[in-house]
């Protein structure tokens, strides 16, 4: 069994820290680094859990299990209006992420008011590009019942955030977490910090639901290794912006250009196969700047190879 | 500051009623309000915000903030209200030039060559300002999208009526009808 651990400390010695993580034969998920900080997102076998424990103390860095490592996760507001700073929605964003999931903070271009919020056909398609999403909303329970298409047509897990408790829409998301609305002030108090623990494990839960229906039918392959092979590929290695390869439970984001890119990535070869034989490239909904990959099933690949034979 | 809540929404209500202290608070406008009626109805939707000043806004001259003495040709100034200091400094340095105001210290300045009552006629704050600030304080806690407002005010008393689409005359009946309240009762406006 793999477990995935976050480190985090300076850089000192780091090298050594990689190395040893190959030594054991695992595999680094996310590297950021921050000035003289470091950030390591790793996945290594659960038997030497200890020795990398003991290596990053030593260090002088600190190393903790990240549940939702290797996910990409939005949370979105009606708007990110500046007279509603600071957001809940920040506060939710950075949780998730000292959990190991990569956030994204977003705001709807129409969302805000009651009988007048709405969501593009663009919005969705880019919201449905991320593994899960969070919805937060605000204090009026007719307001948060009264918005529920915001999210009901989202295809991937949806939470929803809000301050009172709404009732009969169940059905249009996949949790629900009330008692955090518009706030004019960080999330710093005791109970404002077991409420954020709340939507970590909601959000963990849905994943854990989402990653159970990917076994019945597990990817040909798994995103880390399309993510180890990409590394070598000199535009992603070259590549400046924050996380150039995020990882996503069934692909892959690649922050390179569609246009000119697709077709070397189609071309690399994995275990005797194309990438375009085992994944579908599209450009991100954002701009044309990224890639988002989907891997396809085993039994997809399996399909196709018989078509191909068949045929 | 008082603030009284006029909701069906429990919730809501209680939070609405913290975000408008904390948002006052952060702006430095609650120590300037006796107290506020915050009438919210979500589902209509209608919100009425409603303040009383603890006095009423007007212009402010450097005699109202400072005392003024003047020996030979320099008039010195030591500020008495420190809210005011930046905007005497700024004032200053744009009327007579740097090298004729001299800062001693936080609440000392000197001013060479300038009549005592030209200094002392200096505005340094308007009341118009001021109204402005603080009418932007009470958008700035109210819900994001109710956008359509109307805005009352007389002497202490300013109300901001509010809807998101488009005003029904009984909104703006209810508005000033809490407007009225605030101001004491009975009172034409």
């Amino acid at each position: 069994m793999f477990e995935v651990l976050m480190y985090d400390g300076g850089v000192y010695r780091s090298e050594e820290l990689f190395e040893l993580i190959e030594d054991v034969g695992g595999v680094i998920i996310q590297k950021t680094r921050s000035s003289q900080m470091l950030t390591v997102t790793m996945s290594i076998p659960e038997e030497d859990k200890e020795v990398i424990s003991e290596f990053c103390r030593e260090i002088g860095g600190e190393i903790r299990s990240v549940p939702l490592a290797g996910t990409e996760i939005a949370v979105v507001g009606p708007t990110l209006g500046r007279h509603h700073m600071p957001h809940p929605i920040c506060d939710i964003a950075e949780h998730l992420r000292r959990r190991g999931a990569i956030t994204v903070v977003m705001g709807l271009a129409r969302g805000r008011g009651k009988l007048t919020s709405q969501i593009s056909l663009e919005e969705k398609m880019i919201i449905d590009e991320y593994d899960a999403a969070i919805f937060s909303l605000g204090n009026f329970k007719s307001c948060i019942e009264a918005k529920t298409d915001l999210f009901s047509d989202i295809r991937i897990p949806t939470v929803l955030v809000s301050g009172p408790t709404p009732e009969g829409i169940d059905d249009k998301c996949d949790a629900i977490v009330s008692g955090v609305g518009r706030k004019a002030s960080r999330m710093r108090s005791t109970p404002e910090r077991e409420k954020l623990d709340e939507i970590g494990d909601k959000v963990e839960k849905v994943l854990n639901d989402k990653k159970r229906l990917l076994d019945e039918d597990p990817l040909f392959i798994h995103p880390a290794e399309i993510k180890q092979l990409l590394e070598e590929y000199e535009p992603v290695s070259m590549c400046l912006r924050p996380a150039p390869v995020v990882l996503h439970l069934d692909g892959l984001r690649v922050k390179i250009g569609y246009d000119e890119h697709r077709e070397a990535i189609e071309n690399m070869e994995i275990y005797g196969r194309r990438i375009g034989d085992i994944c579908r490239l599209s450009p991100s909904k954002i701009n044309d700047s990224s890639i988002i990959m989907r891997i396809k099933t085993r039994s997809e690949v399996r399909q196709e190879d018989e078509r191909k034979a068949g045929g | 500051m008082e603030i009284e809540v006029i909701a069906e929404d429990g919730f809501g209500g209680d939070a609405y009623a913290n975000l408008f202290r904390e948002i006052m608070s952060d702006i430095g406008k609650a120590f300037q309000m006796e107290n506020a009626l915050l009438v919210l109805r979500p589902e209509v939707p209608l919100f009425v915000f409603s303040i009383r000043l603890k006095t009423e806004p007007s212009s402010k001259t450097v005699a109202d903030v400072a005392n003024i003495r003047t020996e030979g040709n320099i008039t010195h100034l030591t500020i008495t209200d420190e809210r005011y200091a930046p905007d005497i400094l700024e004032e200053m340095w744009s009327r007579f030039g740097k090298d004729r105001v001299e800062q001693q210290t936080r609440f000392d300045m000197e001013v060479k060559d300038v009549p005592e009552k030209e200094v002392s006629s200096i505005v340094v704050a308007s009341g118009e300002e001021y109204l402005k600030e603080v009418v932007g304080a009470i958008w700035r806690s109210m819900p994001e999208g109710i956008k359509n407002r109307h805005t009352y005010i007389d002497g202490q008393v300013i109300t901001v009526v509010a809807t998101e689409e488009k005003f029904e005359p009984q909104m703006l009946e209810e508005g000033l009808k809490y407007h009225k309240k605030m101001l004491g009762g009975g009172k034409d406006v």
